[in-house]
Parts: structure tokens; sequence; C-alpha cells
């Protein structure tokens, strides 16, 4: 027998066999999603986890394990609905198809009444269950208390442990300190064998193991997901300053089960009135007077109804939107005339108005591409850790360094040099403030300067913001420089040709002005752990100016105009959109030709017109006026500066002749793209798997951030303590918060803001190439097919919108069929 | 090759692997946790498999495609290492080859 043959004859015998428990823990650890620090807050789906199983299926299972709600309240839905999102049309509609259609929804249940009559009082008349009591963890609180003293050691006075001792060694002895009682001979030093010692004594036998993991792990999925983050997405130098794995994390977690005597309990449901009673006197009639047809209605339960909501609130809006694009398919007419300005913006649903409106403001053309302009770099400000400007599937291939812009040498030194000032100044105030010697002194001698500041922050917080900046200087006056400087190869001509190749490829876009302009976009907002949240994700977080300001180089690069044929009098320039004030800043402008100087101060004023449009509408959906919005930007008490992607709910990837004459409300991703210059689909194949996968990570964290706000969101901001930089707790302690604040997605009076619906993607090419590519790509199976992301393509051939059926035979159906 | 003798070879097994790079990290975890010592890990590897053709990664993604490892080791630790992964092809797709080979450096995989 050879070796090769003993080894399939192993296979076969143990074919049975569990995963090592090295193997169970790496795949429970996958129930989390990575969770970026607060530098860099990225969007992911909590359920990222359970993205191969179908989305009901999915979220059931969430529900589960995380403790969290399947669904929208009913009354928040009910509120939803009277505003029209999704209207009670649409409802019924969906609760028709949940009853198997129009046969089965009319079959009388009782006198004059037929189960759709039931299935619409459930909806909408009868008073909503009361949700079970979340029962609390004291095991889980307790490590989270760990993780917070081991990993925020550039903060904490005392941290634990060594910074080499990870996190399981840093917190035994805390732990055995903490529960004296419970017998700790025997615990094991590595946190792989504590698991297991920890699963023997807890009684978890070995079938049950792969499960009770992940139901631990899940238990933490803030600290969780840090871990994860820490694990897979980190820089090496961040990884190695203390170190932490999943198995470390399970291992407390079990002990901590151990010493407090119980594994978590389940929540407590309250008991209800016969639901079948309450549903007979909603009708007057008795509870014996229903026909037995009636317990498919009784049946459900509060999820099933939230989703027929849901399902509602996404047929409705991907059926006018579907039709729509469909219409100008059909009648839109490229551009071909000359521009005054061509303007690319991030596909970010907010660029979306912004770009509504500075096409009304003259011949400007806009088009989207994702915000990083297709550059895989980091970043590195001199004398800082580098910063990562990329989308989080991809890892950098080049560190560009951050040098003084040609022209504004002066204000970078100043800057350099302020910083310096500052940090130091930071440093001593820091030493002093927790010097035992010193503490009380401190206080008393800048406590007269620290109150006046304070003061101006909350009374004059725009005076506030003007003396910050002078004593901090510009830092824009430091730019990305694509040349090669000291360690940093910058970026050779072979790549920057790629790369300009690239951006035309990938949106199709045609040079017709003799300015184009790259622009970023950042949000802005003062003492506000979530800022980042409101900086562009295709920068990983980072306001996107810099990435913009880098490609406007390579577009400017000699070579690279000449291998792409751009004519000689075409000048690109770099700006950034601050979605929070709609003012748009354009950088380097002492270093444009004075040949198109008078195209940049028209363009500037309309700019500034446009921002004044788009910040009166902004400012109706915030329901504040627009003065207000400018004033909240820079105040530090600020809950609400903008409402970010709030309502995202559509990606279009197409020309802008599709979207250009629909007011989109600032709710849908719009990526060009022409089918035409696209003929092996190597294009669609790049939007789809990769921007449509994080717009589909930003749609999920707003849906389930909405739905369960507490488990799946971050809660109230305003009971929100940073921890070093790496995440917030609500209170004094316990989980890392996930997802989004309460604020940004409700409104003060508690209805949601945001409408929890799956994204709709649109796509306008042809159904064949969009088939090939679904075929070819796991990940696009896996959204579409598992019913995580709802895809229409409009198809140019046959000038229709065709839906592709979720059923996973993946057969079409027309889109009218699909989403009446 | 005749006037010069041929170099003192040493059996090894070899474990190849396709998966989603997604997986990247629990194929690395069952190497590693079995003791081999090294191995290659091939991106943008595209092909045919029961579900069609498997693209390679696209540009601005480095999670889609599918990935191949190549391990080579004493029997024993492949042997581990093919009985992990078996249990990972319960839930994910992907396929794993093995095949004897001889290597002139055996210090080279018989470290970790």
């Amino acid at each position: 027998m050879t070796e090769l043959t003993r080894i399939a004859a192993a296979l076969q015998r143990k074919s049975e066999a569990q995963p090592s428990l090295a193997m169970q823990v790496e795949l429970a650890a996958r129930i989390v999603a990575p969770l970026w620090p607060l530098e860099s807050a990225i969007a992911v789906n909590p359920l990222s986890g359970l993205e191969h199983m179908p989305f009901e299926e999915a979220v059931r299972a969430g529900s589960e394990l995380f403790g969290a709600s399947s669904g929208l309240d009913l009354d928040l839905w009910r509120r939803l609905s009277a505003a029209g999102k999704p209207s009670k049309n649409a409802v019924r509609s969906a609760a028709i198809m949940e009853l198997g259609g129009l046969n089965d929804a009319f079959v009388m249940v009782g006198p004059d009444i037929s189960l759709l009559d039931c299935l619409i009082a459930r909806l909408f008349d009868l008073p909503a269950e009361p949700k079970p009591e979340r029962a609390a963890d004291p095991a889980g609180r307790e490590v989270a208390d760990y993780c917070a003293a081991y990993f925020a050691n550039d903060v904490a006075a005392l941290a634990i442990g060594r910074g080499d001792s990870g996190l399981y060694m840093a917190s035994l002895p805390l732990m055995r300190t903490t529960h004296r009682k419970t017998d700790w001979a025997g615990v094991p030093e590595t946190p792989m064998a504590a698991i297991g010692w920890a699963l023997d004594r807890l009684g978890v036998v070995s079938e049950d193991r792969p499960l009770h993991l992940t139901k631990t792990v899940a238990r933490l999925p803030g600290w969780a997901g840090h871990i994860r983050w820490r694990d897979e997405h980190a820089d090496e130098d961040r990884r190695q300053e203390r170190p932490a794995h999943m198995a470390d994390l399970i291992a407390l977690i079990l002990l901590a089960d151990l010493a407090h005597g119980r594994g978590k309990t389940l929540s407590r449901s309250v008991a209800q009135p016969e639901l079948r009673q309450r549903l007979a006197a909603q009708f007057g009639i008795g509870a014996d007077d229903f026909a037995p047809e009636v317990r498919r209605v009784l049946k459900l339960d509060e999820a099933d109804l939230a989703l027929i909501f849901q399902r509602a609130a996404e047929t409705e809006y991907a059926f006018q939107l579907g039709r729509a694009v469909e219409r100008n398919s059909r009648t839109a007419i490229t551009h071909s005339a000359k521009a005054d300005a061509q303007l690319m913006f991030c596909i970010d649903v907010r660029s979306e108005p912004m770009r509504r409106a500075i096409e009304k403001e003259g011949r400007y053309e806009t088009i989207g591409y994702a915000g990083f302009f297709g550059l895989p770099v980091a970043m590195r400000e001199p004398g800082r850790a580098r910063t990562r400007r990329l989308p989080v599937l991809i890892g950098p291939q080049h560190e560009l360094l951050l040098r003084p812009s040609p022209g504004a040498e002066a204000e970078a030194k100043s800057f350099l040099l302020k910083r310096r000032r500052g940090e130091s100044l930071q440093g001593v105030f820091a030493h002093l403030k927790s010097g035992t010697a010193t503490s009380f002194a401190t206080a008393e001698a800048v406590g007269p300067l620290a109150a006046a500041m304070m003061v101006l922050q909350t009374f004059a917080p725009r005076a506030a913001a003007a003396l910050k900046a002078r004593c901090t200087g510009d830092r824009h006056a430091l730019a990305p420089s694509i040349d090669s400087h000291d360690r940093h190869d910058g970026l050779s001509g072979a790549e920057r040709l790629a790369y300009a190749r690239s951006l035309f490829a990938l949106t199709g876009m045609k040079i017709r002005s003799r300015l184009v302009v790259l622009l970023g976009h950042c949000g802005q907002a003062t003492n506000n752990p979530y800022a980042s949240a409101l900086d562009c994700g295709a920068c990983a977080g980072h306001g996107g100016g810099a990435n913009a300001r880098a490609m406007a180089a390579v577009l400017n690069d000699q070579a690279v105009r000449s291998a792409l044929g751009i004519e000689p009098d075409v000048f690109f320039l770099a700006g950034e959109h601050n979605t929070t004030n709609d003012e748009v800043r354009l950088f380097d402008l002492q270093s444009a030709p004075d040949t198109h100087r008078a195209d940049i101060d028209q363009l500037q004023s309309s700019l500034t017109a446009a921002g004044r449009m788009v910040r009166r509408e902004r400012a109706a959906k915030l329901r504040r006026s627009e003065n207000d919005l400018v004033t909240g930007a820079l105040h530090w008490g600020e809950v609400r500066p903008e409402w970010g992607l709030t309502g995202n709910a559509a990606f279009i990837i197409g020309g802008r002749e599709l979207t250009g004459s629909l007011d989109l409300e600032g709710r849908a991703f719009l990526h060009d793209y022409d089918w035409r210059s696209d003929p092996n689909g190597d294009a669609l194949a790049t939007i789809l798997t990769a921007p449509m996968v994080v717009a589909q990570w930003i749609n999920s964290q707003y849906l389930f951030s909405t739905i369960d706000n507490e488990r799946y969101g971050a809660g109230d901001k305003t009971v929100h303590n940073p921890v070093a930089g790496i995440g917030v707790v609500r209170g004094n302690g316990g989980d890392l918060a996930v997802g989004l604040p309460r604020q940004s997605l409700f409104h003060d009076d508690g209805s949601p803001a945001h409408v929890p619906q799956r994204l709709c993607t649109i796509v306008h090419a042809p159904m064949a190439r969009v088939r090939t590519l679904i075929e070819q790509h796991n990940v696009l199976r896996q959204l579409f097919g598992n019913g995580w992301v709802r895809l229409i393509v409009v198809d140019p051939d046959r000038g229709r919108a065709l839906r592709w059926a979720d059923d996973r035979e993946m057969a079409i159906e027309e889109a009218a069929n699909g989403c009446a | 090759m005749t006037d010069r003798q041929l170099p003192n070879v040493h059996p090894m097994k070899k474990i190849e692997v396709v998966v989603h790079a997604g997986d990247i990290k629990l194929i690395e975890a069952a190497l590693r946790d079995a003791g081999v010592a090294g191995w290659t890990i091939i991106r943008d590897v595209a092909g045919m498999g029961h579900h069609g053709f498997h693209q390679a990664r696209t540009i601005f993604s480095d999670e889609t495609g599918l990935v191949m490892f190549v391990g080579v080791a004493p029997a024993q630790r492949i042997r581990q290492a093919a009985l992990e992964i078996e249990t990972l092809f319960r839930t994910r797709a992907g396929v794993l080859f093995l095949s004897d080979v001889e290597v002139i450096r055996s210090d080279y995989f018989t470290g970790a």
C-alpha cells in the first residue's frame, strides 16, 4: 500500500471526523465581521459570516446567534409606511405574495373576512408583540473589560500584561484574582489548551463544540471583530504591538463562564394573550369562528411580518427605479458635445445630489468612479504611521509620501512646524496630567484656558474652529507625490499608465472638456468618534482629496498623456467635496496653467451655487436650517452633522444618461460604465466584484443597524466612550459597539430616517454578458443567488429591464412581473 | 548528466489545494497546524469546475477568484493537513491533490 493510498484510506475512515480544535476556532471566528478602528471606520455586513445562506435564513440564524431582532419593529414599519415607504398598496401586494397569490389570499376564513384581511390586520392594526428581555451576560462583560485594558495600552495608566504576552496570558492573573473561590488548579497556560480544558468542564461534547465556539464568539462581536481586524487587516507593526487571536478571546469567555457558574442564558419571552383571540377581537368575532386556514396567518411571527414590509419597500423601489432607467435607456441620447468641465465624483450616494446640482449650473458633465480613483496606495505624512487609502478588499501596493505641494512650500513648512509644536505640547500636557505630583497643579494651571475654550466651542463654534485652524495650519499644503523620494518609490511610468487606463476603461469616460476635475469627498465633524464613517469608504475611511490629487498628477504626466492621446490643452485638477457643508475645495490651484484660470473661476462659482442648492435639499431632510448645518459641522455637541449614507438603496452601473433626468434623492451609488467599450466584460466584472461588494457591505450595515440598533448598531451616541481609538463602548464598559449609532439612522422623534431594504443593483449591459460574469464569480452567485442583492439588468439589445430571479435557478423574468 | 553524479534525493509528499481566495486563512491554519514548514500560494487561479468556469481575481478585489496552495513535507504532516482540509470541504468548495515528490534539500521541508 503506497503512502498516498494510506492517506486516501485515512480520509475515507475519518470522513466524519471533526475539524481540529484550532480549525474549529478559525471557523468560529468567521461568524463576526472584522471591525476597523475608529480612524478608518469601514462599513461591513454584521452577518457577513452567514452570506453563504439565503438572506431570510441568515437573518434568523443571526438573530439567534447574536440575540438580535430579525426585523425592524412593526411599529416603526407602520410609521414608515404611513410616510409611503413602502406604500400601503405595496405592502398589500407583498402580503398577497406571502400568502401564495390572489387565490389563496382571498380564501374566506370568517364572515366577510379573507385571509388577506387577517394578514393586513396583523401588519397594520394589531398591537406589536413586546420584545423579549435580553439576558445579561456578566461573563462576556468581564472579558470585554479585560480586552479594553489590554488593547488600550497607550492610554490606560496601568495597561495589563506585557506587550508580547498575548490577551489570554495577560488577563488570566486578573481573572484568577477576581474569582478567588473558583478552582483554577490545572488551568492551561496556552489559550488553545484552555479552550479544551474549559469545554470539558462545561460538559460540551465533541459534536456540539463547533456550534458552541461560534456562539461564544458571537457574544462579543465587537472585540471579536477587533481581533479579526488585527489578525487579517492590520499592518504588521500594529499586529505585533499587542498580539491577540480568537483563541485568546474564546478561552477567556469559557473560563469566565466556569467562574460565573453558568453559560449564557437565553432571553425570556413575556406571556401574551393568545393571538387568535386578539385577531378575532379585531374583527368583532369569536375566536372559534375562524376557519382552520387562518392558521396560515397565525403562524407568522413578527420577523415574518417585518420581512413582508421590507420586501414591499424593496419591490416598490426597484420597480419604480428599474422602469425609469429602462425608459431612459430607450430615449436618452449619449452626449457628445463639448463640456465646460467634466467632474469625476466618487460613487458614494452623497455625490448624486451634487452631480444633479452642478449639471444644472452649466454645461457640466459628471462621471462616477470609485473614490480612491483606482490607486491601490497607502500614504505617509512625514513622521507619521502610514494610512491606507484604498478599499479594504485590496492591499496597498504603493506607499506615497505626502510632500509640500509645489508653490505652497511655505504653508507646508508652517503646517509641519505647528504640528510638531502641538504634539510636543500635547505630550507635555499628557505627562503632567497623569503624573501623581503634577495632576492637580496642571488642572489649576490650564483650567481657565480650557474653560474659555469650552465656552467658545459651545457658544461660538465658528470662532473656535477658526482659532483652531490658525493654530494647526493647512494640512492640504502637503500633497501626495507620485515621484520617488527617499525610500518611497512613487509610481513608475508603467504603473501610472495602467491606473490611468483603468479609469477610462472602467467608466467608459471620453474626454470632452479642457478641464477635468477629480473630486474626492470628506465629512466634517467635531468631537465625533464616528467622523471617519462620514469620509470616503473607498479610501478606507479617509477624505478622498489625497487620492484625487495623486490621480490628477498621474493624468497630468506627459508620458501618460501621450500614451493615451490626451490633447495638450486638457488639464486635470483635483478637489474635495465636503459632504457636511457641501463646499468644494479645489487643490493646487497655484499650479494650474494660466490658460485655464477663467474656466476654473467659472467652475468655482458654479460649485458654490450647486453647494447651496444641495445644502438646502439636505437641510430639509435633516429638519434644520442651512446655516445650522454649517455650524453643526464645527460644533462639539453635534450628534448628527449629516445623514451620511442613510437611505442608500441602489447601485446603478451605466452611463449618466440613464439617470441624469432623475432625482435619486441621494439614495443611489452611481458608477459610470459603457458596455460598448467593454466587450470582454472585464470592466463590469471589476465593478460588480469590488465597488458593488463594498456598496453591499454599506447597505447591509445600514440595514442591520436600523433593524436592531442595540445589537447590530452602536446604540445611542450620547453614552459613547471611545476606547483608545479602537472603538466605542456604551457607558463605562462592555463590548465594543459595531455598526452605526442611533443618531445616524433615526430622527429625534424615533422614526427611522433609513428604510431598511436590500441593495438593488441595476446594470446597463447585455444580459448574456452579465449571466456569464455571475457564473464565473462565486461572490456574485452568492450575493444575487442568496438574495442579498437584487439585480436588474437593463439589456440594451432588448431595450428592456430584466430581473434576475432570486430562486437560484437564475431564470429571467420581466421586471414588471418580478416587481409587481 | 552522464559525467555528473545524480543528486541525493529524499522522498516527500506534495499537497496542492485550490480554494476560493476568501478561504486562504483557513488553509494556512490547516497547513501550519499540521507542521507543514512552508508553502507557495499561487493567486489569480482560474479554471473549470463543478460550477462552470471560475474567473481569476478582478483588479480591485483580492478576495475574488481562486488560489492554489502548493506544500511539500514529510508524509505524516501532509496526511494530517489533508485530513483537516477534508473536514473543511464538507462546507466549502475546493479540490485537493496529493502526490509523491522527491526533493534535494530535505531540511527545507522538515522545519517548523
